[in-house]
């Protein structure tokens, strides 16, 4: 009996906790869900309102006006599903080599590749970076916004991190049975890689996703804009009072990121009746 | 000989009709961006071998950092919006041509049209750089119905500093917890409002007066006139009578206003068509004022902001050309008043207000007649002509910074202006 | 033939940063030993004059500080915070699935809109956070114009932001944990805090030594963002750290040369950084 109290007692303690935290986690997110249903009278009341009065979703189509925004969308999916793909091929393909191999100028090269998350390129390497597009006559087109960016040292770093704890004996193994460094990879290794490759592509994608500067800088015509200079156009800080158009358009861009993570969680997450109920 | 002449004159026709394609870059936003680009289309339905490619390229520092690249690319835009502060920047930048080049050229422009505080601004040397666009000044704003409630005549605003601390301290309202609920004043926490205060006292900003006789070497606004600005700061937040905002942040002074918070703000000319509306959804009667200065002092005038727009050299001199006929008409009288309508910036020329005033669109809009008419009192001088420098940005962080200080206890008024001062010229002297 | 394979698997990496980040980088911390214009039209090279300058300026050894405390406070609880959150939300609690896609939403938002999020609830008014603290507490704090609570508002945002990327990698660690492992443990009569600290935590140091040192990174060189929007670096330059520096400089002031020298000397900083980082977790890190 006590040890049955104990259980429900702990998963009590669990449940408010992980409420609380949710809360904390998810408070901002709802305001800004609040704020873009919400009627423009009210979302700077005081005393601040939590639960919006009555339904507007006049917001959204009025982001969706303001800007070709769900074009801009389809700019953001494009380029960073090629991003993701990009960044994982030629992660995986390094992150393997630094953990599998032992070769001259390993970890060299890997500081090489590491050393480049010191650089706040974000800022600093903007305008050199737009000369080499603008050489290539890459200005305004999706190459740009893509391909400067389909290597990652966090992602080879991942990978490496992650390869490492796969058992020497498989690969052994592998090599007894004649199998090139290639097939090893792609028939064992990737396949215990699972939660891995989810987490990298959530990671990678919601990166892409978030880029500002860089395409704000690239695009010269609407139609080659992203979501998240979309979202800023409708910002404006000179004089934009709207903050439930704002709001709305964040929703929306939001949502493939939200989405995703939601499809890819169970990639990395073993299934609940797996856990625990052994033995 | 002569087919080949009448070729010749064929070729040239051909090519004087031929398209040219000019890019122009903006930093007006939301439901700005449509009124542009009407006004664009009906500019190129009048030009129909100019075609105008509309950029909102974002804040106006992204404007700079996205032209820097293209210049450095090869690809500069034709014309940009630029902010007034970045006036010396892009007459040293040697990448622009003068307006006044431009005029000189074409007598179908004359730019004693112009507003002479605009005008002014924007000339050194007696000659003009960039065309001014999107002008405004300052305002100060207050909620009618909320003196009422308090017992403060709504028809008399506050003209001076201590004025406005005495309405203040009648508009603090306290909860059962005495937690503050309603105060006083409020305003961007942003030196352009310093600047404002030391043009009405007719002082400078910077020496070689104000940067228009020579390039500026130093401040000069650590003196009498200074500190009486920020003492008033100082003392409205020490009171409570003020809220102060985060740096540049006018959308949290106006949602202030908005929401009753404060009874009065003081805030550009551009936002009088959205504090118009919002304050008739939230259910109060607003006034505009002249900004209220420090006591004693001889009311000297405003400091026109906002932006203008510049032209860049280009290889291809029709470009140029294309150009300055898209800013020409930018200009013009009716899309002037069309822009001032859709926008509430001032329209830049007084051929334009003439306009208005005889539709008695001022006897409408009394508010937009109190913000023109605070701008046409000023008194011209080096003061209120405004400063050019090149590391203006810089000059304003360092007023902001030392105002923040202050308004933290960490400073006194007196050391908070010595210290923007000192960083300031430390600025200057690195500027390049 | 296999000797070469190594080399080719890292091609693409190389090539691509190569191109991209290292031909650009070099440029521009070339560009720190020069006086710049504002368009890059005109240099004059000014030696070691841009380095000394920032050592005697008080901004950046203010910038320096405030980047110590913020990044070190940012990066422990966040890493320990997700440790022990991803412990509760491995337990076989209803509504996991849901809780997981609510923790983690803010790794989906943009910097700038986080910080814009925090900004509105931190508001000294009409935000909520002030209401219940006023109505509860009797206290009125302004979040973001005073000292110290703009450092604490922009520290709780950036924790808000990282702290879901290291929940995940630890569930993820976590499930793969065999449970025989754990049943083991359980045998033996262990209880739950020995059996989280001796046996848990260090089966996750691959995991935890990921982590923190993407969280040193991700605090300096990402928070500009939230910084600039939440509180512009102040009061004065009170949350300004070297990364939000380098932002002014660059982007805000148009000050090539000493940002290019910001970054030079932030990269040296990582650079010492990492290898007492990777010194260090050699030692103290268990791969199976």
């Amino acid at each position: 009996m006590k040890k049955r109290t104990r259980k429900v007692v702990n998963t009590l303690l669990i449940e408010i906790g992980l409420i609380l935290f949710s809360i904390f986690m998810f408070a901002p997110i709802f305001l800004a869900f609040t704020m873009s249903i919400q009627s423009p009278e009210f979302v700077f009341s005081y005393p601040p309102k939590i639960f919006p009065r009555g339904i507007h979703f006049e917001n959204y189509l009025q982001a969706l006006k303001i800007v070709p925004f769900l074009r801009m969308m389809w700019n953001s999916l494009i380029i960073a599903f090629f991003i993701t793909l990009g960044k994982m091929v030629t992660g995986i393909l390094a992150g393997y080599a630094y953990a599998n191999f032992k070769f001259k100028g390993d970890t060299f090269t890997f500081g090489l590749i590491f050393s480049t998350l010191y650089i706040p390129a974000e800022i600093l390497l903007i305008i050199p970076l737009f000369q080499i597009i603008s050489k290539l006559n890459w200005v305004n087109t999706y190459q740009a916004m893509i391909i400067p960016f389909t290597a990652s040292a966090t992602n080879v770093f991942l990978f490496q991190q992650h390869f490492k704890t796969i058992p020497r004996d498989f690969e052994d193994a592998a090599r007894i049975d004649g199998a090139t460094p290639m097939q090893y990879l792609l028939k064992v290794v990737l396949p215990l890689s699972r939660p891995v490759i989810g987490g990298a592509a959530i990671i990678n994608f919601t990166y892409a996703w978030n880029m500002y500067l860089w395409p704000m800088i690239v695009a010269m015509r609407d139609d080659m804009k992203t979501v998240q200079v979309a979202i800023n156009m409708i910002m404006n800080a000179e004089s934009s009072n709207n903050w439930g158009i704002i709001m709305a358009a964040t929703m929306i861009a939001l949502f493939p990121t939200l989405l995703l993570f939601f499809l890819l969680q169970d990639l990395f997450v073993k299934s609940l009746v797996g856990t625990g109920l052994k033995g | 000989m002569k087919k080949i002449l009448v070729l010749m004159f064929a070729i040239l026709v051909v090519l004087s009709f031929a398209e040219v394609k000019i890019q122009f870059w903006h930093a007006m936003g939301g439901w700005r961006i449509e009124l542009i680009q009407g006004m664009v289309n009906d500019f190129m339905k009048a030009n129909p071998n100019i075609k105008v490619e509309v950029q909102y390229v974002g804040s106006y520092e992204e404007i700079l950092a996205k032209t820097v690249a293209a210049l450095q690319a090869g690809t500069p835009p034709h014309v940009v919006q630029l902010n007034e502060i970045s006036t010396k920047k892009m007459i040293d930048s040697g990448v622009i041509v003068p307006v006044e080049d431009m005029i000189k050229k074409d007598p179908s422009f004359d730019k004693k049209k112009l507003l002479p505080q605009v005008l002014n601004y924007y000339s050194i040397g007696g000659k003009l750089y960039s065309m001014p666009w999107n002008s405004s000044t300052p305002l100060l704003f207050y909620n009618k119905t909320m003196f009422k409630q308090a017992g403060l005549d709504p028809n008399k605003p506050p003209r001076t500093f201590s004025e406005v601390i005495s309405y203040s301290r009648k508009l603090v309202k306290k909860d059962d917890k005495g937690n503050m609920i309603r105060t006083g004043i409020t305003w961007p926490l942003y030196a352009w409002f310093f600047e404002q205060w030391m043009a009405e006292q007719n002082k400078l900003l910077v020496d070689n007066n104000n940067g228009r006789t020579g390039n500026p070497t130093k401040v000069m606004f650590n003196n009498e006139a200074g500190l009486k600005i920020f003492e008033f700061w100082n003392t409205l937040t020490k009171e409570g009578l003020m809220i102060n905002t985060k740096k540049g942040d006018w959308t949290a002074a106006r949602q202030l206003f908005i929401s009753q918070t404060v009874g009065m703000i003081i805030t550009s000319t551009s936002d009088v068509a959205l504090l118009l509306s919002e304050s008739k959804k939230q259910g109060f009667e607003i006034g505009a004022a002249y900004i209220p200065i420090p006591d004693g002092v001889q009311r000297a005038g405003v400091i026109i902001g906002g932006g203008s727009l510049w032209l860049i050299k280009q290889k291809n001199q029709a470009e140029v050309e294309a150009a300055w006929k898209l800013v020409k008409y930018l200009a013009d009288v009716d899309p002037q008043i069309a822009w001032h309508k859709g926008t509430g910036y001032f329209p830049v020329r007084l051929d334009a207000k003439e306009k208005l005033e005889k539709e008695g669109y001022y006897k409408d809009n009394p508010l937009h007649y109190v913000a023109i008419k605070q701008l046409l009192d000023t008194i011209p001088s080096y003061a209120t002509m405004g400063a050019v420098v090149g590391v203006f940005p810089e000059i304003r962080n360092a007023i902001d910074n030392a105002v923040e200080k202050m308004i933290n206890g960490q400073l006194t008024p007196k050391q908070a202006l010595e210290e923007a001062e000192r960083e300031a010229n430390k600025a200057i002297k690195q500027y390049f | 033939m296999r000797k070469w394979v190594p080399y080719l698997f890292i091609l693409p990496t190389f090539l691509i940063i190569s191109i991209f980040i290292y031909y650009p980088a070099f440029n521009s911390f070339y560009l720190s030993f020069f006086k710049v214009s504002v368009f890059g039209n005109r240099k004059m090279f000014v030696w070691f004059d841009n380095y000394i300058d920032l050592f005697s300026d008080e901004r950046f050894v203010r910038a320096f500080s405030f980047t110590i405390v913020f990044t070190l406070v940012t990066v422990v609880v966040s890493v320990f915070l997700a440790f022990f959150i991803a412990l509760l939300l491995n337990q076989k609690v209803p509504g996991v699935r849901l809780f997981r896609t609510f923790i983690f939403a803010p790794y989906a938002v943009s910097t700038a809109v986080a910080g814009a999020l925090w900004g509105f609830m931190l508001n000294p008014v009409v935000g909520h956070v002030n209401y219940l603290m006023a109505r509860l507490f009797g206290v009125q704090v302004n979040w973001i114009t005073t000292i110290p609570y703009a450092a604490y508002a922009v520290i709780i945002a950036a924790i808000w932001k990282t702290l879901p990327f290291n929940i995940i990698f630890y569930i993820a660690g976590l499930q793969s944990i065999p449970d025989e492992l754990v049943e083991a443990t359980k045998l033996d009569g262990a209880n739950v805090w020995t059996r989280t600290w001796k046996l848990t935590f260090p089966l996750l140091s691959p995991i935890t030594y990921y982590l923190v040192i993407m969280s040193i990174i991700s605090s300096m060189f990402q928070s500009f963002a939230i910084i600039d929007v939440m509180t512009r670096g102040g009061p004065g330059d009170y949350t300004t750290n070297i990364i939000y520096r380098i932002y002014l400089d660059g982007f805000r002031f148009s000050k090539t040369g000493p940002a290019s020298a910001e970054s030079v000397i932030l990269f040296l900083i990582m650079i010492v950084v990492t290898a007492v980082y990777f010194k260090f977790g050699r030692k103290s890190v268990h791969y199976q």
